[in-house]
């Protein structure tokens, strides 16, 4: 296995050669060299390759074998990429990476990520320790904040008086109008309820990355850091807005979880 | 996959398609500092598309009933609504999440051990 690799995240490397299978080492992360990784784990692909950890010096890279000439991308894939990772960070810092990390095999684990990194690795996994992501998410109730937008905005009253009853093609028009209006004020309400909820839990994390909106509905969708002895304490918070947006948002709190949203690769300066 | 992942699914897109580390030779690792929010407005596209169905939902609103709960809304965005309903309701959704969580990864692991059979893909 003496190719040499530069695989960045995306894909496996794609390599035209031989029938016969050629595994690689999938690589879902790094964790100190002592953590303890939960036994018998299976990783992605398929066949799916059995987890094991590589260590060097402080810091050991989680990895499974997969074979290169299999495609990743199954929803199988990505969920078992996320679950070992979670698993992990209710127990120990992980730093996760982007789905689809390949390298040649465990020499190369070693050699081209563990050894010349070792340092940032072992700094970041020690800026990390005893914190992990949490995700709050809300969507609106389209009904309610539809009648909350209709109530605020005379246009958009006004707008609406004028197409009801009439067919599409003939408020083709009005009914844009009344839509852009509409959407703009979600996107209004969507950045107000952001703020107040990261103000709210201002005190309940240390870091926060506000994500963009997956759903046209989204009220909030925001990444955490969040230190272990504050769970409790985010989780009281959120459900007093949880109480006062009932039946307007729907909030869901993810977590704890990898933090995916707090980890970043910069470029060196050459 | 099926009905039961689809919310759990979206959610693990969401998450790991395009966060965490990238392995290359030449890039060094290092965490965000955010400490000031930002908030990124590109989001979801709005079409025309998107509009006709935003004042379609709007126009499906029951007229009478909206009347009397634009008022309903508003107080409980602004006052106190029904404590104790509302915190069950709450504390029910997030208890929910956790659970939706473990199930979905029991039944992914299931799922994964059926797999092998059925995801025979005819890539090639």
């Amino acid at each position: 296995m003496g190719r040499s690799t530069k695989v960045s995240g995306g894909s496996v490397p794609k390599q035209a050669t031989r029938r016969k299978q050629t595994l690689a080492s999938y690589v879902y992360g790094i964790v100190p060299a002592d953590a303890r990784i939960p036994s018998d784990e299976r990783g992605l692909g398929d066949p799916a390759g059995k987890v094991t950890v590589v260590r060097h010096g402080e810091v050991a890279a989680l990895v499974s074998d997969v074979d290169v000439d299999q495609p990743l991308g199954r929803p199988g894939d990505y969920v078992a990429h996320e679950r070992l990772l979670d698993a992990v960070a209710s127990a120990a810092p992980v730093l996760p990476f982007r789905f689809g990390s390949v390298v040649a095999g465990a020499d190369a684990v070693v050699n081209e990520l563990l050894q010349p990194h070792h340092d940032d690795f072992l700094a970041a996994l020690n800026e990390l320790a005893g914190q992990a992501e949490f995700v709050v998410k809300g969507r609106y109730e389209e009904q309610a904040v539809m009648r909350e937008i209709l109530a605020e905005n005379p246009e958009a009253a006004g707008l609406l008086e004028a197409i009801r009853g009439t067919s599409e093609d003939a408020t083709r028009n009005e009914r844009i109008r009344l839509g852009e209006l509409i959407a703009g004020a979600l996107e209004a309400k969507r950045d107000m309820d952001t703020r107040l909820v990261c103000d709210g839990l201002a005190g309940h994390y240390t870091q926060a990355v506000i994500r963009e909106p997956s759903h046209e509905n989204d009220a909030v969708n925001v990444a955490l850091l969040v230190r272990t002895s504050q769970q409790e304490a985010l989780e009281r918070t959120l459900s007093a807005f949880g109480e006062q947006w009932s039946g307007r948002v729907n909030l869901r709190l993810l977590g704890p979880l990898a933090p995916y949203d707090f980890v970043t690769a910069q470029a060196e300066e050459v | 996959m099926g009905r039961p992942s689809a919310t759990g699914l979206a959610d693990v897109i969401d998450t790991i398609l395009d966060r965490g580390l990238v392995i290359d030779a030449y890039v060094r690792v290092s965490l965000v500092g955010i400490e000031i929010l930002t908030i990124d407005t590109r989001v979801v596209v709005a079409s025309v598309d998107t509009y006709l169905r935003f004042a379609e939902a709007a126009n499906r609103l029951d007229m009478a009933q909206s009347q009397k709960d634009v008022t309903d809304v508003i107080q409980e965005t602004k006052g106190q609504p029904s404590v104790d309903r509302a915190k069950n309701v709450v504390q029910g959704v997030l208890e929910a999440a956790d659970e939706k969580l473990e199930e979905f990864a029991d039944q992914v692991a299931q799922k994964r051990e059926e797999e092998p059979t059925r995801a025979e893909r005819k890539d090639k």
